[in-house]
């Protein structure tokens, strides 16, 4: 296949599991946001963190304002990663593999870029119906992923699509999870209660998994071994890294370029780091250092795929 | 108010041939069409006329028009009411037609070898050496089976007294085809009943005639050759069609940078590295297609590919240098050309052509500028046409200007009063006026026109002018055997 079409197809999942991604994030922020009083301050910080490029005079401003931080966090042009941006990207990339892709999935994104781009959105994402909104958008990312799902023909574009979207994912859950153990300083041993990790469970859309699997314990541990090494909870670092492995092997063996050997080492030591390891190790090693290592580890990796199989211009 | 009233009102021009009633007669092809519409309410032709346009919308069957930074998605408005013409009538034209291409062919073949047409006098030099779009760089060249124009969209229009003429040669990259095959579709969701009572020519095959040509056009006769369509890339107008195409034909769309040049052959860089390219459907112009050979600021092309095509390693389609065969100058001489090739009378006649570098006929021109339009010869589009008829006195005297500075760039035709047809516009039946663009392909096998073609209808009520950049929309055009 053209290694332009691979890239595109690679960056058209990586921004639509963004999307999704944020699109929950924003949701849940919402709906706790309500609970101020309750129990610690919501704001948008964090969120806002991890979507966009604030200065900190700006981040202030918008953390805690709702209005504003929805608005540059779902409909701003300025915001690289916007919804809005991240689904007309996702559509540009669409559009130059529309050859390849299903009619029905072109469809489905253009369909979602079209109420994304309509002209009311702005005012109303910060309205009376901003709930409504952001259901309509998650359902929408949904559709997309049925429709992916469905009709996409399972080869070599299937798979460019599955790295894409599992390292979007792999990013997203070990910089939600930094964020969050950032706030007690990385220490395992400081338990919290089920409300400080709430948020984030919700966030990854692991919560109800969550209270079935761990019934006992310490909260803190049970979060590290649910978003780390649950391989049945599929935003788990387990269950993302084993499957680009695989996805990965079955490229190299379609493509048999000169190379591509590395991607199968680099994968290989970065999914072995998920698997073949346990808490406590995670725990000696330090959580911090642990899972900014495993993100060079994904650098180097996207970077090596780039560099293969998407050098064409 | 219902169907029947609908047509009750509908209003012909004077002096244009309506291709729908003859007096209050309608026309037999009509009949069925006209029968069934009178049925219907004018609020289920609406919501029928909503239906279309969000059909389009949802495929992204829209070309974009920038402004203010910002893309807005149009799509190109299509009326619901379909175009018909007879098996009768659509045999003429396709021998027309036909006739027409063999010869352009063998035009082209010539003009770039021997140039015996310029030897005997029939087409003069001068006319020939300062057309732009002479590719001297071509000279020469084989290309394979001798055919030149693979693919062709020829302007017909009908005038008065129901007569079809030959307006413009389009044998460069014309574009619409997409448009002919999905305006079929959306009505076979719109009328599916009034569809298939009406024997009705099929056009869906087009696809599967062109890629059998492309693939027969492989050099050395490769099996399983790799056939791919080159398109500027997504920013381009005709964006849509190119996927429509390649999606088709199930072949990749390629933009120049995919392609490389290496020891005069053309490879694609895939993920399984380098893969030779043997047949290219090029949808860049011929300026832009190799920096080295023509603009060498272009980058939508692909460095070397020329000499590529040269080697014979590479077939492009259509080939390098059409334009100098459908010059607008040149368009003038086809009839004589026929004669000379194939010894035959040109079936589909041409529009009287003055050509303005000519003295005594610019001078005609200039006396009775309200009855002509005036084109410039190396452009298309409608663009850089004046309308003797509409212009205001200062466009005239500007464009006399403009031609007394530069007279071979430009051409004079007597306007000439398009067929109309009922559209449905603003819940009336309206006639507006209509042009005819066939898709004919050329192959080893010979030329293949799928019956019908893409109707541009000039929307603006009185307007001649059918070009989707000038307010132009679009028809399903139906041939139905009677």
């Amino acid at each position: 296949m053209l290694s332009r079409m691979a890239d595109s197809l690679f960056w058209i999942n990586r921004y639509m599991e963004r999307c999704d991604c944020q699109l929950r994030m924003v949701r849940v922020n919402y709906i706790l946001d309500f609970d101020k009083s309750v129990t610690t301050d919501y704001s948008w910080q964090d969120v806002l963190l991890l979507y966009g490029y604030l200065t900190q005079d700006e981040l202030e401003k918008n953390a805690a304002d709702t209005h504003a931080a929805l608005q540059y966090l779902i409909t701003s042009s300025k915001n690289v990663n916007s919804v809005k941006n991240l689904i007309l990207r996702a559509r540009e990339n669409a559009r130059g593999a529309q050859d390849y892709i299903t009619k029905e999935l072109w469809e489905q994104i253009n369909a979602n870029y079209h109420v994304i781009m309509n002209p009311e959105m702005e005012t109303a994402i910060s309205g009376q119906d901003t709930l409504k909104i952001l259901d309509d958008l998650c359902n929408q990312s949904m559709m997309y992923s049925g429709v992916y799902e469905n009709t996409m023909s399972r080869g070599q574009g299937w798979n460019f699509m599955n790295i894409g979207r599992l390292l979007d994912r792999c990013y997203l859950t070990i910089d939600t999870t930094f964020t969050q153990f950032k706030k007690i300083n990385h220490d395992v041993n400081n338990p919290q209660d089920i409300l400080f990790w709430k948020h984030l469970l919700l966030a990854l859309g692991g919560y109800e998994q969550y209270l079935k699997t761990f019934t006992d314990g310490v909260h803190n541990k049970n979060v590290i071994n649910h978003i780390i090494f649950n391989g049945s909870f599929p935003k788990s670092l387990l269950y993302c890294l084993t499957r680009i492995k695989r996805y990965t092997r079955d490229v190299i063996a379609e493509t048999r370029i000169n190379g591509s050997d590395i991607l199968n080492r680099k994968i290989g030591l970065l999914a072995s780091k998920v698997e073949y390891t346990d808490i406590d190790t995670v725990i000696n090693v330090g959580l911090e250092q642990y899972l900014i290592d495993l993100r060079k580890g994904l650098n180097e990796f996207s970077n090596d795929l780039t560099r293969i199989y998407f050098s064409y211009a | 108010m219902t169907g029947k009233n609908l047509f009750t009102q509908y209003a012909t021009y004077p002096n244009t041939w309506d291709e729908m009633c003859e007096g209050s007669r309608i026309r037999n092809q009509y009949s069925k069409v006209f029968e069934d519409l009178s049925k219907l309410s004018i609020d289920t032709l609406d919501l029928k006329n909503k239906a279309a346009s969000d059909l389009f919308m949802n495929q992204g069957i829209t070309f974009t028009v920038y402004s203010d930074n910002a893309g807005i998605e149009k799509i190109f408005p299509f009326d619901i009411i379909p175009r018909i013409l007879t098996g009768y009538e659509w045999d003429h034209i396709e021998r027309g037609i036909k006739q027409r291409l063999k010869a352009l062919n063998l035009f082209l073949n010539d003009i770039y070898n021997e140039q015996n047409i310029i030897k005997d006098n029939v087409v003069p030099a001068h006319l020939v050496a300062s057309c732009p779009h002479y590719t001297r760089e071509v000279f020469g060249i084989k290309v394979p089976h001798n055919i030149y124009v693979h693919i062709s969209g020829i302007d017909l229009i009908r005038g008065e007294d129901g007569t079809f003429y030959i307006l413009e040669d389009n044998l460069r990259t014309p574009s619409g085809v997409s448009y002919m095959l999905e305006n079929r579709e959306v009505t076979k969701r719109l009328f599916p009943d009034v569809l298939s009572h009406s024997r009705v020519r099929t056009v869906s095959n087009y696809a599967l005639i062109l890629h059998d040509i492309l693939n027969n056009l492989a050099p050395n006769q490769i099996s399983n050759p790799n056939v791919v369509i080159l398109t500027p890339g997504i920013y381009n107008s005709a964006y849509f069609e190119h996927t429509f195409l390649a999606r088709s034909m199930g072949i990749p769309l390629v933009e120049g940078r995919d392609l490389i040049v290496d020891n005069h052959k053309v490879y694609m860089k895939t993920t399984s590295g380098l893969q030779q390219v043997h047949v290219i459907y090029r949808r860049v112009d011929d300026d832009f297609l190799d920096p080295l050979v023509f603009k060498p600021n272009s980058i939508l092309g692909v460095p070397g590919l020329l000499s590529a095509y040269r080697k014979g390693n590479v077939a492009l389609v259509n080939a390098v240098g059409n334009g100098v065969a459908d010059d607008k100058a040149i368009y003038a001489y086809v009839p004589a050309m026929i004669k000379y090739y194939l010894n035959e009378d040109i079936i589909l006649p041409n529009v009287p052509t003055h050509h303005l570098s000519n003295p005594d006929e610019r001078e005609y021109v200039f006396k009775n500028f309200n009855r002509m339009v005036v084109k410039r010869t190396n452009q298309s589009g409608g663009y850089g046409m004046v309308m003797g008829n509409s212009a205001s006195d200062e466009e005239i005297e500007g464009a006399k200007k403009a031609i007394l500075e530069n007279p071979r760039d430009f051409i004079a035709q007597p306007i000439i009063k398009l067929s109309t047809v009922p559209c449905y516009i603003d819940g009336k039946l309206q006639a507006r006026h209509v042009d005819l663009r066939p898709y004919a392909l050329c192959g080893p096998s010979g030329i293949q026109i799928v019956p019908g073609g893409l109707t541009r209808v000039a929307l603006k009520e009185g307007s001649l002018v059918v070009n989707s950049s000038q307010g132009g929309g679009s028809k399903d055009t139906w041939v139905v055997d009677l």
